[in-house]
């Protein structure tokens, strides 16, 4: 155990048992999961990706590239968590990934031994022939060998949440300049958002000695902590990472909550103004053996020593280019009683490291030339230091590369989103906690909550002058994806020079940790091998999220019948009482079929169909859409709505109406009944009742605001349902109307108001069956009673419900157009047979493009029914029509599909529904219609599209 | 997500509705022109202020008219 018996910030009186590849270990509250190995001395925690590289925990923060394992609680498992973000929970199953059959002894780590064979551009070279090769052979070994961890295959039963917040000002990060910012924020009275990623607040003061208005940097934390809790305008987030900036000061954030009910909160949260206090990243060093464990960052060093006391080796080497952070880490080193055996400054040049599985020696060159071989077991090294500004630069605005601090920086804000302290370089404490006063005070005087005080800004700290030189070429620049060095040269040398190509060529800067240790040593990387500054090389696009954010958190509570809602008609409770079977239709839960006692399904919709054509049926027709329009204008509007003519419709009659797109082809079908002079009901079909209504109310509010109509969705207002059936003018009678329901006084195509003994209704007599059918419409609080009445009364002629299935059949025997099916936005009245619908005499929508010639070409494809030519071959659904049959290939020459396909069991052979090239002009000739998804083709005669009662005679019974 | 300026029901989030393309003058329903074909196929697509239709299908159902500007993503209509 390297863990110290006193001092960090851990709790020692609790013990935390957790396993790393089946190995039991012990920590305590308190602790990440990094510091927790890092104290049971297990350093060697992964393998590199593609070499297959003994690889170590480097950093203390979410920049890790190289520390990945997988954690398995007790809501299954979760691949590729860095160890410096998981903290440390009791009962933690953690285990290594990449690597067979153990970390010690992998396999594919011959790989590494051969790293010149796999530089950048290797797979695009090498594996191009055969060409069949790559998705047999290539691509399932390469996958197998390189990679991350493997997805838990089963469902996620972790509970996630999506929650919305509002906010004066917005603080991200609690370091120096996050905690000074929030608490002038807050003691001004803003309504005030912090957000800490890190279970604790305070950020790199954790790791610092210095002292802070007269006290240690962790006491002022807790003392700013104390403060901020006291105020009920504050509220203070930990372990919630503000993963990226959206349009209008959105910021959404990820929550870890602490109780594990629910695993992860995604906050949306929209400020006023945003104070992004999210630090810096140190950058490593570039040398040969940079990636092997023990070699960690020099800050990391310091925080795991002095914030989770935890040793990290017994002798140290310190290559550290700032010359006050190479002092602190010498005294932080010495703190834990580790022996620091060569202090280097960026004089010297490092070689390279040895060691199997850890850090064994660092081979050095000093200014004069001398070579040194240092042994120890660890080194902090540390080049420099890139700011955090990734959420700045999330809404467009790019960083430039400043010679001064040496790193990418934000430029100057004008609000809303302020970087401040280390996310715009400055480096020391007290320039951080000035800027964080100074910029918050800017804040609120814009807010105007309080008078403008107009406080210095701190200045970016400069960089040192010298830094570490690397002296070979395969020093790691991207740890997480084994990118040297040498990959970046060959970028370079083989034309991928811009950077957004450099990235793509070689994976610098991709993966879970998006280049955040490696991206500026990139840029130099490419500057110096082109001879160019690091401002000419520019950035790749920085784009949410900041760091990986799990689906489970995108999608919030979203799953299964919480996705969408579900739409019941007003009869589902009693269709679910028959046994009904149903079927999801949209965001409808649709009645399919009513099976009887161990009928199958075409057994219950032959049944349901013969009783329909022979006796009665009923069937709910809830789900149209149903828009109740008004006003002096209502005749104008709904004519120039829909296509067909219908001024002179009297009250109480009902139309079948078409509806165009502006651009000619048809939109909609549906009816229009004429309840009084200025009052109309227009129906919808189900699929596009949402569309027909927003279309409408487009038309009404701005494109023909000078006509006086009012237009109100009815939809759900009413419960419908269609009774059908030759016997279906008695069963109405039946139900003892209170208005004249003879066939003179109540013909096809109308609509009467009324009651059906006290049941307030309306009837239409409409049909989409083609029997004789009446929609009876009663307020929807009345469909049990309504229901219950019709199965009482259709007893007498054997009444059955029906649903969607048989409403097909019925329809397809028919030839009457479907949404989605016929109506697919491509089809012009005239493609559908439809012509006697559109009016010369009017103006309405879509007219004009109708005109134009290619829809009123010959020969477009053409709506058409079909049959088999012998009677009773099965049509395979969805087949193509030929002319031909397939040559010995399979193919044939396609002049036509079918749209819907049906054995019917009122004529009792099969039929089909579809468009044909020229389709109106072929009546009788005979076809193939091929489905090389059944395996099947079948001969088919074309003809009319209506199979049954084509001349209408039993609407009017 | 844009936070959109409704001018009956004030600032809400851009979830909330449905875009409605950018406002055009309505051509004539019988105009065969060019120019009409060109309004419904070529939508304007400037660069910075741009006159646009939403649908507040989550809020008033109303239709409004904004000014939105493509680079920046202000709207420059004013609630009050």
């Amino acid at each position: 155990m390297s863990r110290f018996s006193i001092g960090g910030l851990i709790d020692r009186d609790k013990t935390l048992t957790f396993t790393f590849d089946g190995v039991t270990m012990q920590g305590h509250p308190g602790d990440m999961l990094a510091s927790a190995l890092l104290a049971n001395d297990r350093h060697f925690v992964a393998r590199s990706l593609k070499y297959h590289r003994p690889r170590g925990i480097m950093s203390a923060g979410l920049e890790e590239p190289s520390a990945l394992v997988t954690v398995t609680d007790a809501f299954g498992s979760m691949p590729n968590l860095k160890v410096t973000e998981v903290p440390l929970r009791d009962g933690m199953q953690v285990s290594s990934q990449n690597a067979h059959p153990s970390l010690e002894r992998d396999r594919a780590a011959v790989f590494g031994l051969g790293s010149k064979m796999l530089s950048a551009g290797f797979y695009y070279k090498t594996f191009k022939w055969p060409k069949t090769g790559w998705a047999k052979t290539y691509a399932p070994l390469i996958r197998r060998a390189a990679g991350h961890g493997g997805i838990d295959p089963e469902p996620d039963r972790a509970l996630y949440d999506k929650r919305r917040m509002a906010c004066d000002v917005l603080v991200v990060g609690s370091g120096a300049a996050g905690l000074s910012a929030a608490l002038i924020a807050a003691q001004s009275g803003a309504t005030t958002v912090l957000l800490e990623q890190d279970h604790a607040l305070g950020g790199a003061l954790l790791g610092s000695m210095e002292q802070i208005e007269g006290m240690s940097a962790v006491d002022w934390v807790q003392d700013a902590r104390a403060a901020l809790s006291q105020l009920s305008n504050v509220t203070l987030k930990t372990r919630t990472l503000a993963f990226g900036q959206y349009d209008h000061c959105l910021i959404q954030a990820v929550e870890a909550p602490d109780e594990m009910t629910t695993k992860a909160i995604l906050w949306k949260i929209r400020a006023r103004r945003i104070i992004l206090a999210s630090g810096a990243i140190e950058r490593p060093v570039v040398f040969a053996g940079n990636d092997r464990p023990g070699v960690m960052l020099a800050s990391a060093v310091r925080l795991y020593i002095r914030r989770f006391s935890v040793g990290l080796g017994k002798c140290a080497v310190v290559a550290v280019s700032d010359v006050e952070e190479r002092n602190d880490t010498v005294a932080a080193l010495n703190e834990a009683g580790t022996k620091v055996v060569a202090v280097l400054d960026s004089d010297v040049q490092l070689v390279k490291t040895k060691g199997r599985h850890h850090l064994k020696m660092v081979i050095w060159r000093d200014s004069k030339g001398r070579r040194h071989r240092t042994p120890c077991d660890l080194l902090a090294m540390s080049n420099g230091w890139s700011p955090t500004a990734h959420l700045f630069a999330h809404m467009g605005h790019s960083l430039r590369f400043d010679v001064r601090t040496h790193s990418l920086l934000p430029s100057d804000s004008d609000g809303p989103l302020y970087p401040v302290g280390g996310a715009r370089g400055v480096r020391d404490l007290v320039g951080c906690l000035q800027d964080g006063k100074a910029v918050a005070h800017h804040v609120m005087a814009e807010l105007e909550m309080h008078k403008h005080l107009n406080l210095p800004r701190a200045m970016p700290t400069p960089a040192p002058t010298k830094r570490f030189q690397s002296a070979t070429q395969t020093g790691f620049v991207d740890l997480q994806n084994d990118v040297t060095r040498a990959d970046i040269a060959q970028a370079q040398a083989e034309g991928y020079d811009d950077v957004e190509l450099t990235k793509r060529y070689t994976t610098l800067g991709m993966g879970t940790d998006q280049g955040k240790t490696s991206w500026t040593n990139g840029i130099l990387e490419i500057a110096a091998f082109g001879n160019q500054t690091a401002g000419n090389v520019g950035h790749t696009t920085y784009r949410p999220p900041y760091s990986p954010v799990s689906i489970g958190a995108l999608v919030g509570a979203e799953v299964d019948t919480e996705m969408i809602p579900i739409h019941r008609t007003p009869f589902h409770t009693d269709f679910a009482r028959l046994g009904c079977v149903f079927q999801t239709s949209g965001h409808w839960l649709y009645s399919r079929y009513f099976p009887q006692a161990d009928e199958t399904m075409t057994e219950a919709v032959t049944r349901e169909c013969k009783a329909v054509r022979q006796s009665l049926g009923c069937v709910d027709m809830s789900t149209l859409g149903k828009i109740d329009v008004q006003g002096p204008d209502a005749l104008t509007f709904l004519s120039r709505m829909y296509c067909n003519a219908f001024a002179k419709l009297p009250i109480g009659r009902v139309r079948y109406a078409l509806m165009l797109r502006e651009d000619g082809y048809v939109f909609d079908d549906g009816t229009i009944a004429r309840l009084a002079k200025d009052h109309f009901l227009i129906t919808a079909t189900t699929a596009n009742a949402a569309s027909v209504w927003r279309y409408m109310q487009k038309c009404a509010q701005i494109d023909w605001p000078d006509l006086d109509v009012t237009l109100t969705s009815v939809r759900d207002h009413w419960a419908s349902l269609a009774i059908a059936g030759p016997n279906a003018r008695d069963l109405l009678a039946a139900l003892d109307p209170d208005f004249d329901i003879g066939r003179d006084a109540f013909p096809f195509a109308a609509v009467r108001q009324g009651h059906l003994g006290a049941l307030p209704v309306r009837v239409f007599s409409v049909s989409f069956s083609g029997e004789l059918s009446f929609e009876i419409n009663t307020p929807a609080g009345f469909a049990t009673a309504l229901f219950d009445r019709v199965l009482d009364a259709g007893a007498k002629w054997n009444i059955v419900p029906y649903g969607l299935e048989t409403l097909d059949i019925l329809r397809i025997e028919k030839g009457h157009i479907s949404v989605g099916t016929e109506i697919d936005g491509r089809r012009t009245p005239h493609d559908l047979g439809l012509d006697q619908l559109v009016s010369s005499q009017k103006h309405y929508v879509g007219r004009a493009m109708l005109e134009r010639p290619n829809l009123k070409a010959q020969g477009r494809a053409h709506f058409v029914g079909l049959r088999s030519e012998d009677g009773h071959s099965p049509i395979p659904p969805a087949a193509h029509l030929c002319e031909a049959g397939m040559d010995s290939q399979g193919m044939a020459q396609t002049c036509g599909y079918l749209t819907a396909a049906v054995h019917s069991p009122t004529l009792d052979q099969p039929i089909a529904l579809g468009f044909l090239d020229n389709g109106h002009a072929r009546m009788g000739e005979t076809l193939w219609a091929h489905s090389p998804v059944a395996g099947k083709s079948v001969r088919v005669r074309v003809g009319p599209v209506c199979a049954y009662d084509p001349r209408g005679d039993r609407l009017h019974a | 997500m844009l936070l959109i300026p409704c001018p009956y029901c004030g600032l809400r989030d851009e979830s909330e509705f449905v875009y409605g393309g950018p406002a055009r003058a309505l051509p004539d329903m019988d105009a065969q022109t060019p120019e009409a074909q060109h309004s419904l196929y070529r939508p304007i697509n400037p660069r910075g202020p741009l006159r646009e239709l939403w649908y507040h299908s989550g809020g008033c159902e109303c239709w409004i008219t904004l000014t939105r500007n493509t680079i920046t993503h202000e709207f420059e209509d004013d609630l009050s």
